[in-house]
C-alpha cells in the first residue's frame, strides 16, 4: 500500500509551481536563475464593476434604451461620464458611478467594469525555472531544508525564522512577541491564542509556524495579511519533534513559508522551505516502502503528531481499543513509547 | 451494454476520493467469485496527479496475492492469455470533485427545490442560490458578482411553470450572461434550462454567444409536477465529460477499458436495481446507501423504477461546514460520552485533512459515527421527496417499506462491529416493516455494477455467491406505546424445528440469535396499535428470515425514533443501544 508522506527534510531538492490564478503573461524562461522577490508571471485581476440600467434611469422600455446610449462596448469612461442620455423638455441623463471600460450591454443595461488589478507572482524561493506553463505559471527548482504542514491560511511570506517557544510543547502567546519579531517568521509550538494573534499583528510579523490551532480561530486566522502554517493539525497539538528540531537548527536563516492550500484543482500542500542554493539536495522518494526503522508520524489520537521509529511490522491484524482489527506497524515513538498504530494513521516521513 | 460470453476475468477498478479499491472478478466452475482484491491510496492529487498510479499499485498488489501477470511494460494485459492478464477491465470513479452549481430560479418552495433534486441526481456541489429576495436591493448586480467570482461549472436555471411567469426568468439569465461575460471563456458556466417552456428560444438565444446554453424540460411543468429526468440526465453527462473525463491519469484508464468511464453511484444503482428484481415486489422498494469519504448515495427502487440521490458530503469531507450550518446538536445527541465542542470541532476538521485515517480511541469512533447517522439523515431529507413509492409506502412522513437494505461505503463498512454499523443504519435511515439487512464488507458492490455492465450473469452470480454479507433480518413496528409495554409476540421457529417465543417491549433493540446462514420462520403478532408491513396495525403473520452477523433485530424505539431531551438520559439510552447490538 502507498502511505501517504510528509516531507521533513533538512537538505533536498524539491520543484515549487507558481501559478497565477487566471491567465496572464510568464516573463522568465527555462534555466533563469530567479530570486525570491523576482516577479516570475503576471496578470490582472478584474475589479469593481457596476449593472447600469439605462433603461429604468432614462424611463424607457429596454428595447428603445440602446437609441440613447451614447458610448461603445469597450470604450473606457471616467466617473459622472454621460452614458446616455435622453433629450426633450424633461432631459435626463445616466452618468458612470465609477471610472472604467464599458464591457457589455444587453436589456437595457450597460455593464461598467472599473479597471483592472494588476498581479505580479513572485519565485517566493530561489532557484532555477525548470519549466513553464503557458499564461499561467513557473515551475523552480530549489534546494534547501523543507517542511510539509497540514494546513494554511492561502497566504505567502519570506522572512527570517524566529524560534518563539522552547520546546515543541509550549504554545505561542502574545508575550513572546515583542518588536524583534519584526519581519520574522515565528515559530510557535503546540497552538497559538487570540491575543498572539493580536500581538502578531501589532508587531508586523512576516509568518507563523505552528503545531495546532484551535479550531473557533480558524476564521481569524485566515483574514490576517501575514502567512500561517500548521504542522499538526487542528486542536492543541505539539509540534513533532522531528519538524521543531529542524526547524529549531535553521533559526536565524531566510524561510520562505506557504499557506496555500489544496485547490478546487487540487494541488499542494502548505511547505516552509529554507533556501540554501549552493548545496545539492538528497531526493524524495515517495514510492518507498515502510519498513522497520522507516520515519513515522502518528495521524489521530492518541499519538497525533508525534515522530518515531518503526519497530515491528507484525504480520496480520491487531486489535484496537475501538474493537477494529487493522494492519499496521509497532512504533517507538521520540518520547520513548512504543505502540502499534495501524498503518491508515500513520504517514512516512521523508 | 457489452456481454461477451468469452469474458471469465474482469478487473474492475474504483477510485474513490481516499482510497482506490481494485478487484478481480473471476469464472470459478459454474459461478463468478471475487478472487482477489486490493486496495491503494487514490493518487488523483499532488504529488502524483495521476490516478493510475494507485490503481496499478494495487493491481500490483493482486498480482502478488494471485501469482499471475496482469500488468506488464506499461500497460494492462489483456484479453486474457493463460495465466497472464484479464478478458476485460472497467474504471468506476468518485473521485473527482463534484460539479460546482449554482441555482437560478423564482421560488425557492417550489421549482428551486426541484432544481436542487435535480441536482443531487449526481456529483454536484451547489456554491449558491439566486432568487429575489425582498430585502436584495440591486440583485443582478450581486447575482452578476456570483456568478463571476465563483466560476461555477454549470448554472441550473429554473423557474415559471410552462407558459407561466416570464420576466423575472429573463431577468436571472441577464444577470448570469452578464457575470459570466466578465469570465475568461475556458472558465465560464454551462447555462442549463430546465424552465419556462415559452423561454427556451429567447435564452438560448440571449445566452448562446456567452456560454454554452443546454435546454431541457422544465423541472416543474406545473405546480403540483416535478419533471426531474432529463436534467438530471444533462447533469450526469457533463458530469461524466467535464469531470470523470478530466481526471488527471485517466486516459490510460480508459484506454485499457471497453466501456465508458462511470460515476460510482450510476453502478450502485444497478446493483440495487437488481436487488430489486431479484424478487420483483411492488408493495417493497429496495435501498442501497453509499457512505464515502466525500459523498453520501442513496439508490432507491420502486417498482422497477430507480431514484439516486447524491449528497456532496460524506465521512470526512463536508460534516465540519455541515455543523456549522446546522448545529452541533445535531451530533452532540448522538454521542454516548460527554463532548466539548471544540473537541468534536477539532476531529472533524482533522479528519477532513486526513481523510484516509481511522479512529483509534472510542471517542473518536462515537463522533465518527455520530456523523454517519446525519450524513443519512441529510441526504434522506433530499432524496426521500424525489421518491414514488407506490405500493411501497406505509405511512406519510416515515419511509417506505424497504427490503433488503445494502449499505456500502467506508463509512460505514469501516465500523469496527457489525452491531455498530446496524445501529447507526437504523438511527439513520429509521426502517419501517420487516428488512434485510446486507453489508458490502468487502466493498465490492460499486464493482457489481460495473460488471453488470459487461456481463450481466457474472455480476448477479457474484451476488448470489455471498459477496453481500447479511447482517439480519430487521423488525421495526410503527406505533406509539409506554416505555416497557410488550409491542410485539413471535415465535422463530428454527430450521431444526426448534422455537423460541419472545417479546419485544416498547422502547428497546431487541435481538435475538439468528446466525449467517442461518434461516428461520417468523410468527409474528404485533399489538394492535403496532403496523409492521403486514396489512395495516395489529396485523402479523408468518414471515421468513435469514439471519446475519447481528441476528434477528427488533427495534422497537419506535417511529420516528425519538431521543430524550435529558443529555443524560440520553446519553444512558445510547449506551444502552449500544451495549445491545454488541458495543
Amino acid at each position: 500500500m502507498i502511505l501517504p508522506y510528509t516531507i521533513v527534510n533538512p537538505l533536498t531538492t524539491v520543484r515549487i509551481p507558481r501559478r497565477l490564478p487566471r491567465q496572464g503573461e510568464v516573463i522568465v524562461g527555462i534555466g533563469e536563475s530567479v530570486e525570491p522577490a523576482q516577479t516570475v508571471a503576471q496578470t490582472t485581476l478584474s475589479g469593481e464593476f457596476r449593472i447600469i440600467d439605462v433603461a429604468r434611469e432614462l424611463g424607457v422600455s429596454p428595447k428603445k434604451a440602446k437609441s440613447f446610449i451614447k458610448v461603445k462596448i469597450g470604450q473606457r469612461v471616467l466617473a459622472r461620464a454621460v452614458l446616455a442620455e435622453r433629450g426633450g423638455i424633461s432631459r435626463q441623463r445616466c452618468r458612470a458611478p465609477i471610472d472604467g471600460r464599458i464591457t457589455g450591454y444587453g436589456r437595457g443595461r450597460l455593464l461598467l467594469e472599473a479597471p483592472e488589478i494588476p498581479l505580479q507572482l513572485s519565485a517566493l524561493v530561489p532557484g532555477v525555472i525548470v519549466d513553464t506553463w503557458s499564461n499561467r505559471g513557473v515551475l523552480i527548482e530549489t534546494t534547501g531544508a523543507f517542511i510539509q504542514g497540514i494546513w494554511g491560511n492561502g497566504k505567502e511570506s519570506y522572512g527570517v525564522l524566529k524560534m518563539a517557544v522552547r520546546n515543541a510543547r509550549r504554545a505561542l502567546r502574545a508575550k513572546q512577541i515583542d518588536a524583534s519579531a519584526q519581519g520574522t517568521i515565528l515559530v510557535g509550538g503546540a497552538q497559538l491564542d487570540e491575543e498572539a494573534i493580536e500581538q502578531a499583528i501589532e508587531m508586523r510579523v512576516q509568518g507563523i509556524i505552528v503545531g495546532g490551532i484551535p479550531p473557533e480561530l480558524l476564521p481569524k486566522i485566515e483574514a490576517v495579511d501575514f502567512a500561517v502554517v500548521v504542522t499538526e493539525g487542528v486542536g492543541v497539538i505539539p509540534m513533532s519533534k522531528a519538524v521543531f528540531r529542524l526547524l529549531r537548527s535553521m533559526d536565524g536563516r531566510e524561510v520562505a513559508i506557504s499557506g496555500l492550500q489544496e485547490q478546487r484543482s487540487g494541488g499542494e500542500r502548505p511547505f516552509i522551505i529554507v533556501p540554501m542554493p549552493t548545496e545539492s539536495g538528497n531526493p524524495i522518494q515517495p514510492e518507498s516502502p515502510i519498513v522497520i526503522g522507516s520515519r513515522v508520524r502518528g495521524m489521530r489520537w492518541p499519538y497525533m503528531g508525534i515522530s518515531g521509529t518503526v519497530l515491528e511490522l507484525p504480520s496480520g491484524r491487531s486489535l484496537l481499543e475501538t474493537g477494529a482489527r487493522l494492519p499496521g506497524a509497532t512504533v517507538k515513538f521520540d518520547d520513548k513509547s512504543v505502540a502499534f498504530v495501524p498503518f491508515f494513521d500513520l504517514e512516512r516521513l521523508l | 451494454m457489452v456481454n461477451d460470453p468469452g469474458i471469465e476475468s474482469i478487473l474492475v477498478a474504483d477510485c474513490g476520493k481516499v482510497i482506490t479499491k481494485v478487484l478481480l472478478l473471476e469464472r470459478v466452475e459454474d459461478s463468478y467469485r471475487f478472487v482477489a482484491q486490493s486496495e491503494a491510496l487514490t493518487t488523483m492529487h499532488f504529488p502524483w496527479n495521476d490516478v493510475g498510479v494507485g490503481v496499478i499499485q494495487a493491481i500490483e498488489d493482486i498480482e502478488l496475492i494471485t501469482g499471475r501477470i496482469l500488468y506488464q511494460n506499461g500497460r494492462l494485459l489483456t484479453p486474457r492469455d493463460g495465466q497472464e492478464g484479464v478478458d476485460a477491465f472497467v474504471v468506476i470513479l468518485s473521485a473527482p470533485e463534484p460539479l460546482h452549481i449554482v441555482l437560478a430560479g423564482l421560488v425557492p418552495e417550489m421549482s428551486l427545490e426541484s432544481a436542487r433534486r435535480a441536482a443531487a441526481g449526481t456529483y454536484t456541489k451547489i456554491d449558491a442560490v439566486f432568487y429575489r429576495e425582498g430585502s436584495l436591493q440591486f440583485p443582478q448586480q450581486t447575482w452578476a458578482r456570483t456568478i463571476r467570482d465563483v466560476a461555477p461549472d454549470v448554472v441550473l436555471l429554473v423557474g415559471g411553470i410552462d407558459g407561466g411567469a416570464m420576466n423575472p426568468v429573463l431577468e436571472l439569465a441577464d444577470a448570469i450572461a452578464l457575470g459570466a461575460s466578465m469570465l475568461e471563456e475556458s472558465q465560464r458556466p454551462v447555462l442549463l434550462y430546465a424552465g419556462n417552456a415559452l423561454l427556451r428560444e429567447r435564452i438560448a438565444k440571449m445566452l448562446g454567444k456567452i456560454v454554452q446554453v443546454e435546454v431541457v424540460d422544465n423541472v416543474r411543468p406545473t405546480s403540483d409536477k416535478e419533471h426531474l429526468g432529463p436534467a438530471q440526465e444533462t447533469l450526469e453527462r457533463l458530469y461524466i465529460e467535464r469531470r470523470l473525463k478530466s481526471t488527471p491519469g485517466v486516459d490510460t484508464l480508459s484506454s485499457w477499458s471497453r466501456l465508458p468511464l462511470q460515476p460510482a453511484a450510476s453502478s450502485l444503482g444497478r446493483v440495487v436495481e437488481y436487488l430489486w428484481h431479484r424478487e420483483r415486489n411492488p408493495q417493497r422498494g429496495s435501498l442501497g446507501i453509499d457512505v464515502g469519504a466525500a459523498s453520501t448515495s442513496v439508490a432507491a427502487v420502486f417498482d422497477s423504477r430507480l431514484f439516486l440521490s447524491v449528497q456532496s458530503q460524506g465521512i470526512a469531507f463536508g460534516p465540519a461546514s455541515w455543523v456549522e450550518a446546522n448545529g452541533m446538536e445535531s451530533i452532540t445527541r448522538w454521542l454516548p460520552e460527554e463532548f466539548e465542542e471544540q473537541e468534536i470541532k477539532s476531529l472533524l476538521l482533522n479528519r477532513q485533512l486526513r481523510p484516509w485515517t481511522v479512529p483509534q480511541e472510542l471517542r473518536e469512533l462515537w463522533v465518527e459515527q455520530a456523523v454517519v447517522r446525519e450524513m443519512l439523515r441529510d441526504a434522506l431529507r433530499t432524496a426521500l421527496p424525489t421518491w414514488s413509492a407506490g405500493e411501497a409506502e406505509l405511512h406519510p412522513g416515515m419511509m417506505p417499506y424497504l427490503d433488503p437494505i445494502l449499505i456500502c461505503g467506508g463509512g460505514i463498512v469501516h465500523m469496527p462491529r457489525p452491531g455498530q454499523a446496524l445501529l447507526t443504519v437504523l438511527d439513520g435511515l429509521q426502517p419501517v416493516g420487516i428488512s434485510t439487512v446486507f453489508l458490502d464488507f468487502s466493498r465490492a458492490a460499486s464493482a457489481l455494477g460495473a460488471v453488470a455492465s459487461i456481463k450481466p450473469l457474472a455480476a448477479a452470480s457474484a451476488m448470489e455467491a455471498g459477496t453481500l454479507i447479511p447482517l439480519g433480518t430487521i423488525i421495526s413496528p410503527v406505533g406509539r406505546a409506554k416505555e416497557g409495554d410488550v409491542i410485539l409476540k413471535m415465535r422463530i421457529v428454527y430450521e431444526d424445528g426448534s422455537s423460541l417465543d419472545v417479546e419485544a417491549h416498547y422502547g428497546e433493540l431487541e435481538i435475538w440469535p439468528l446466525l449467517p446462514g442461518q434461516q428461520a420462520t417468523l410468527e409474528i403478532k404485533p399489538h394492535r396499535r403496532f403496523d409492521i408491513g403486514l396489512g395495516g396495525a395489529g396485523k402479523g403473520g408468518k414471515v421468513h428470515a435469514i439471519g446475519g452477523r447481528v441476528g434477528l433485530v427488533v427495534d422497537a424505539r419506535g417511529r420516528p425514533l425519538e431521543l430524550p431531551e435529558d443529555p443524560d438520559e440520553c446519553r444512558a439510552r445510547l449506551n444502552r443501544w449500544i451495549w445491545d447490538v454488541g458495543g
